[in-house]
């Protein structure tokens, strides 16, 4: 019986740190009313030496157009395997995407860029049209886009 | 043997009873034809009507001018456009699709361990 509360005991004591790692934060993106189909938009991170890290979530379902997210194709040649569950579908315009990640602590306030690529059908391309530094003070502040994007936003 | 020459005898009659009044008609010249294979002082020159390869270029030329794609309606609780290409039927996930794999779906599989998710609750999406 003492040997079982033990290991309970450590279980739990192993358990909180890992949960305290690590946080839901929720990327809020709202597209302009562009007229066209719906856009794909690849959110990636890169460290302080601009090195890609890794891909956050891609709005758009189908690999053929991933290379008009030009700066996360750069990135990762397209590999996929990049995005696999973390993909949704492309978001219309006009609309409000709202995505709820949970992500580590280590992320914020470490030097990382957030970046948002977007790319609509018959249109123009737009990497990087969204490049945020993660950090703590950055959070809740929206974020101007230049051509899809009307404004994005980080809160945790 | 008898089986043999009995479907040959069949066979035969067949053609015979096909090919005989065809080969009649055109003895005769009474169809359209051979009219139309006969020279005559009034005939017209062939006319060039159309030329397959130049159509061939000119849609090679519409293809390259698409883009990007957006949109496709495979999530049921998320917003998006049709798309319209009809070279590609592939869902996310499917292999051997045109090639290149389509990543598979938020809540199919785990998300990538790439050292920046926790180990909570999976991605939510909402799109309003």
């Amino acid at each position: 019986m003492k040997a079982l509360l033990a290991a309970l005991a450590l279980t739990t004591a192993l358990g909180f740190p890992a949960a305290a790692m690590a946080k839901p934060v929720t990327f809020t993106t709202t597209l302009n009313d562009y007229g066209g189909n719906g856009a794909y938009l690849a959110f990636y991170v890169t460290d302080a030496n601009n090195a890609y890290v890794g891909s956050l979530w891609m709005a758009g379902g189908k690999s053929k157009y991933y290379q008009h997210l030009a700066g996360w194709f750069q990135a990762t040649g397209g590999d996929t395997a990049q995005v696999n569950g973390i993909t949704g579908a492309s978001v219309g315009a006009g609309r409000k995407l709202e995505i709820t990640l949970d992500l580590a602590d280590a992320l914020f306030d470490a030097g990382y860029t957030l970046h948002v690529d977007a790319a609509v059908e018959d249109m123009r391309d737009s990497p990087n049209e969204i490049v945020v530094p993660l950090n703590a003070a950055g959070a809740g502040q929206p974020v101007k886009g230049r051509r899809y994007i009307a404004d994005f936003s980080y809160g945790m | 043997m008898k089986k043999t020459l009995t479907l040959l005898i069949a066979t035969t009659a067949l053609t015979a009873a096909i090919g005989i009044p065809a080969w009649a008609m055109l003895g005769t010249g009474s169809g359209s034809l051979p009219a139309v294979l006969q020279s005559s002082e009034g005939a017209a020159p062939l006319v060039l009507v159309d030329d397959d390869e130049e159509d061939d270029d000119d849609d090679e030329g519409n293809r390259k001018l698409r883009r990007a794609g957006g949109g496709e309606d495979d999530d049921g609780d998320d917003d998006d456009d049709d798309d319209d290409d009809d070279d590609d039927d592939c869902e996310a996930g499917q292999a051997g699709c045109g090639g290149a794999k389509n990543p598979a779906p938020a809540g199919s599989v785990a998300p990538p361990s790439n050292g920046l998710f926790g180990t909570g609750a999976p991605p939510k999406v909402q799109v309003n």
